[in-house]
Order: C-alpha cells, then sequence, then structure tokens
C-alpha cells in the first residue's frame, strides 16, 4: 500500500496499513532544517500573494521534498494568485490581496498574514462586487497542477481554500463584520455569496486537475465556542458550506473542514455536511475520543497533538500524547494523524519529529497501543 | 428585544438603557433612547452605570454560551456608542471620564491582533482609555509607552507560544528601570495560561475579552495608582 493509498483508505473511513501522517501546514524555517533548500521568497497559507511562478515551483518543490523527507502520507497545496498578480508592498510594509485584506509580513516566518482591511464603508464592498476575482483566471491552479505533477499518485494530494464565512470576517475584520451582521445583513450574505460561487468554480477546476480532497481553512470556533450563533450557522453558512461539498463531491472530491477552537457545538451539524474535520482542537477542550466515538462512523478526523504542546513539552510528553491520540482516534480507520493545526516555527521540531515516529511506531493495524 | 418606550421614571429609563444593551438593541435605536433619556435630567454617570450592568449581563450570556463572540462583539459597539453619546453631556475631559488609562499590544514576535482588537474594543466601551502599540511590539516600547503615558494598566497579547517569552522580559525590563511597582499587568493569548501569567510575574490573565475587561476593573479597584 502507497502513501497515496493510504490516504484514501483513511478518507474512506477504512482501516490501512498504517494511520496516514500529515501536516496542514509546516511553516518554512522547519522545511528549510528538514530539506537543507533555503526559500527567499514570501508566502501565505491564507491568502495567494504571488503570481511569480518560479518562487512558487520552488516553495513547491521544498515543500514536497519536506513532506517526502518526512514519509508523509498527504501533501497540501494552496491556491494560486492569478496570472499577471503583482503583490504591491506599501511603504509602511502592508500588501493587500486579492480580497481587500490588508497583510503585514512575518519576517520569522516569511509568511503575510492578515492585518486589516480596504473596507470600511459598506459602499467599499459594493464597488469590489463587480470587479472581485475571477475564480477561472488563468493560473489560478498553477500549484495544485504543479504538485499533482511532482508526486504524482505518491502522496494524496490535497489542496487548502478559503472558508466563505472565515475569508469574509478577516476581509472586513471582525469588528466590521460582526456589525455589519447586524445592521446590513444583506450585505454580509451577499459577501458571503460571493465568496461561496468563488469557491464552487475553484473546486470545479481542482476537480479537473485530479487531486484528492479539500479543506476548507478558515476558522469557525474560538476557544469557547463558535464565533457566531449557531443558528446563523445553521441558516446561512451551513447551507452554502454545503454547495461547496456537493459540487466536490460530483467533481469525485471529499472535503474535510478545518477550524481551530471548540467545535463540539457545531458538530452535529457538520456531520450532515462535510466529509471530516481538521484540528479537533484539544487546547478548546476539544476530545478527539469522544468525536470519534460519536461521530466516527461518518466522519474522517484529523488530528488533534496539541499544536502549543509541540511548542512546550517534552519529546517523551508528546510521545505519550500522539499515542494517546492514536489509541483514540484510530481504530477503525478515518483518522489522520497530525497536529491540532501545524508545526509553526515556534514548535520544537524534535517533538514534531517524534510525533511522526510514534504514529510510524504505534499507529500500525490494528492499533494496539 | 428590549421595550424602547420612553419611561418618565428614571428606574424606568435606567432599566431601559440596561436592557437594550443586553439585548443588544439596534444602535440608532438605543442612542435616540439614551439622548430622550439625557434630555429628561437623568444623570449621565448613571447612564453609564446602567451600560456598565448592560455589559456585565453580556458578558455573563457569553460565560454561559448563551451568548456568542459576535454578540460579545456587537455589544462593546453599542456601549462605545453611547459612550459618545453621553460624552458631551459629561462637561469633562476625556481622562477625567475614564475609569483607568490601558496601554496594549502584541509582543514582538508576533502579528496577531483579532483577539487584543476585540480586547480594545471592550476596554474601550467600558470607559477605559486604551493606547494601542500595535503588533509586533518590542520590549523597548512597552518600556518607553509606560514612561510617557504612566498608564494604571499594561496589557500583553500573544498568540504564538515562541512570543510568550517575550511577555516576561518586558516585566523584567520595567522591574529594571523602576516602573514595575507603579503599574498592573495582564496578559492573555491563546498559548497563556494562568499559570503561566504568575511565573513570569504578571499581576492578571484575561481567558477572553469579557474576562479581560472584568480583570482590568478588579484591577483599578485593588488600587492601582490613577493619574
Amino acid at each position: 500500500m502507497n502513501k497515496r493509498e493510504r490516504a484514501l483508505k483513511a478518507l474512506h473511513i477504512e482501516e490501512p496499513d498504517r494511520v496516514p501522517i500529515t501536516e496542514l501546514d509546516i511553516e518554512i524555517p522547519h522545511m528549510e532544517t528538514l530539506t537543507g533548500s533555503r526559500f527567499s521568497g514570501n508566502y501565505s497559507l491564507q491568502t495567494s500573494v504571488s503570481a511569480d511562478r518560479k518562487h512558487e515551483a520552488t516553495y513547491i518543490k521544498i515543500k514536497a521534498k519536506c513532506y517526502k523527507r518526512l514519509g508523509f502520507d498527504v501533501v497540501f497545496s494552496d491556491l494560486s494568485a492569478p496570472d499577471g498578480w503583482e503583490t504591491v508592498v506599501k511603504q509602511n510594509g502592508t500588501t493587500t490581496d486579492e480580497w481587500g485584506r490588508v497583510l503585514v509580513r512575518d519576517s520569522q516566518t516569511k509568511a503575510w498574514l492578515p492585518g486589516g482591511s480596504i473596507f470600511k464603508t459598506p459602499e467599499d464592498f459594493k464597488g469590489f462586487v463587480s470587479n472581485s476575482p475571477d475564480p477561472n483566471a488563468p493560473g489560478r491552479t498553477f500549484a495544485a497542477e504543479y504538485m499533482k505533477k511532482i508526486v504524482g499518485e505518491e502522496m494524496a494530494v490535497a489542496v487548502f481554500i478559503r472558508d466563505p464565512f472565515a475569508h469574509v470576517w478577516e476581509m472586513f475584520t471582525p469588528t466590521t463584520f460582526v456589525r455589519w451582521m447586524y445592521e446590513k445583513p444583506q450585505l454580509v450574505r451577499k459577501a458571503l455569496k460571493v465568496l461561496t460561487k468563488f469557491n464552487i468554480e475553484v473546486i470545479k477546476c481542482l476537480a479537473d486537475v485530479g487531486v484528492d480532497f479539500i479543506v476548507s481553512g478558515g476558522d469557525y470556533c474560538e476557544t469557547k465556542g463558535p464565533m457566531v450563533p449557531v443558528k446563523y450557522f445553521r441558516e446561512v453558512i451551513f447551507p452554502l458550506l454545503k454547495k461547496q461539498v456537493e459540487v466536490a463531491h460530483k467533481g469525485g472530491l471529499k472535503f474535510i473542514k478545518h477550524t481551530d477552537g471548540n467545535v463540539n457545538p457545531l458538530l452535529d451539524y457538520l456531520v450532515n455536511i462535510v466529509d471530516g474535520v481538521h484540528s479537533l482542537d484539544p487546547s478548546a477542550g476539544v476530545d478527539i475520543g469522544e468525536v470519534k466515538e460519536k461521530y466516527g462512523d461518518k466522519l474522517v478526523l484529523m488530528g488533534n497533538v496539541s499544536v502549543d504542546n509541540l511548542a512546550t513539552k517534552s519529546r517523551k510528553e508528546v510521545v505519550e500524547e500522539t499515542k494517546e491520540c492514536i489509541r483514540k482516534a484510530s481504530p477503525g480507520g478515518g483518522h489522520f494523524l497530525s497536529s491540532s493545526n501545524s508545526w509553526f516555527a515556534g514548535a520544537k521540531l524534535d517533538n514534531c519529529l517524534a510525533m511522526v515516529e510514534t504514529g510510524k511506531k504505534y499507529g500500525r493495524y490494528p492499533i494496539t497501543v | 428585544m428590549a421595550n424602547n418606550k420612553m419611561s418618565v421614571d428614571v428606574r424606568g429609563f435606567i432599566k431601559g438603557i440596561q436592557n437594550m444593551v443586553s439585548e443588544l438593541a439596534g444602535v440608532e435605536e438605543i442612542k435616540k433612547f439614551v439622548v430622550k433619556a439625557l434630555n429628561s435630567r437623568i444623570n449621565p454617570v448613571d447612564v453609564m452605570d446602567a451600560v456598565s450592568h448592560g455589559m456585565n449581563v453580556v458578558g455573563e450570556k457569553y460565560e454561559k454560551g448563551e451568548y456568542f463572540l459576535s454578540e460579545l462583539i456587537m455589544a462593546g459597539i453599542i456601549a462605545k456608542e453611547i459612550m459618545n453619546t453621553v460624552a458631551p453631556y459629561l462637561n469633562k475631559k476625556a481622562d477625567e471620564k475614564s475609569i483607568g488609562k490601558v496601554v496594549i499590544g502584541t509582543v514582538k514576535g508576533d502579528l496577531h491582533d483579532i483577539g487584543k482588537n476585540i480586547v480594545i474594543a471592550m476596554l474601550s466601551s467600558m470607559g477605559f482609555i486604551v493606547k494601542d502599540l500595535g503588533i509586533d511590539v518590542p520590549c523597548k516600547m512597552f518600556v518607553k509607552t509606560i514612561e510617557n503615558e504612566r498608564p494604571n494598566i499594561l496589557a500583553m497579547s500573544c498568540l504564538l507560544t515562541s512570543s510568550m517569552n517575550e511577555m516576561r522580559k518586558v516585566i523584567e525590563e520595567l522591574s529594571k528601570v523602576g516602573l514595575r511597582e507603579n503599574i498592573k499587568v495582564m496578559v492573555g493569548g491563546r498559548p497563556v495560561t494562568p499559570q503561566f501569567a504568575k511565573a513570569i510575574g504578571a499581576d492578571a490573565y484575561g481567558a477572553n475579552a469579557f474576562e479581560a475587561v472584568k480583570v482590568a476593573k478588579a484591577l483599578m479597584k485593588r488600587g492601582v495608582r490613577h493619574e
């Protein structure tokens, strides 16, 4: 069984030979250490920041090399900026993405992070709608195609897209989003629909590329629970999520929803919409064993070695936590071992490697740990 | 939705404002009601007290899981709008009206500001003057600002585990230059715990935006110097 086959078995909630292992992302400093390669450009998991295909190809090659070296079963790709997109960096060091999000560059990780918005008034958004990004623009799936070309059938390839809710929450900034959610509900709904329409077209393109599954990034929850009322999820956000999942399924793609935070109040709904959930954030009180027991026959679970513990705990403690995670979530299949978010630059690399080694050692089926 | 019918008695006005805040009435509706109250010679301080009580109800509902983050943020927006409406009636300078001054920032090495900005909105809405130093704030900038601004409280935030020790560094530097004893320090952010706050010598820890406001108010009551 090769890595891709192992991942596909788990995606179908069947037991492969071993629990598949992967990470949603590994920040550049760790990838440089693991591969010995250097990357001089910038990147962002949260948006497409450059159409410099040479830099993008270098980044993808380093990522594929890193994931292969770790023996991961799935590698993740991002969406690309369309051909011709230029990153304009202002004097204050910020740039603005296609979606009007103002980004700030983290010099340590070389990543662009959202830090503001161009949308100050409802009129700003109304003007934006008519010129919103084209999902079918040439080059949009460059990264996915290039990644697929490099890894072939060796590893499963998943593509990270942005959830409309999380994207609009950041596009408008949380305070403006909430104010408009109450005062201009139709405007927020319109924004969510624009993003959903974009995603639907992108998912169709990704199905043509031949990737294996979609991960919809962006958080629904914070530590205490959902960021907006569950009713709003039911009435506004989930119907739009469902539309994306249906298109993915038509294209033969599984659909995994990522969210940090306490997702427990949403799982009863998500189980009927998506194929799986990533993160299952233990720092927010999510117990992967309880989730497995309640939803394990329907939901693929990706997680959940604490991303915080990777930075603060000892190797021995991480080994024990990983064994516990496998014991709770792997039996019966449908589990991908990963951290509860990603290997960020502050995580101890030795702890990250301990998680992988433990996964390979104790993740063999039948699970006996 | 709260009862916005004009009431002739003070208690009716006060209760009305409190309910409108806690039930998240529309901003314009509640502003009109507040202006009516103020024009009926309701004491502006009583209006602010009503807002404070309303916000406490919102916070309790959030703690119990009856309200969500969006409702906490919206309550902060409403409270801030009322503060702005009441301000001209208070006939005092901004510093005199405030219940305390807070310097806040995300520590060096960390560019995340969503949580910090929500805390700022909540603190401002509750009558604190807030000086926001932004993100990736170096230790020196915290110290210099505290020296110049003389706030009551320093609030530091971080999301990255790798940046947590910057909080300790700032507190140590404040001690070195003799500023620590005149200021209370509160910390928060995803990886921060009460144990960590204690270990680095912070005075308090806030688990979320609502708790941050409660903590800041409690710190003020504990007799922080207020210039």
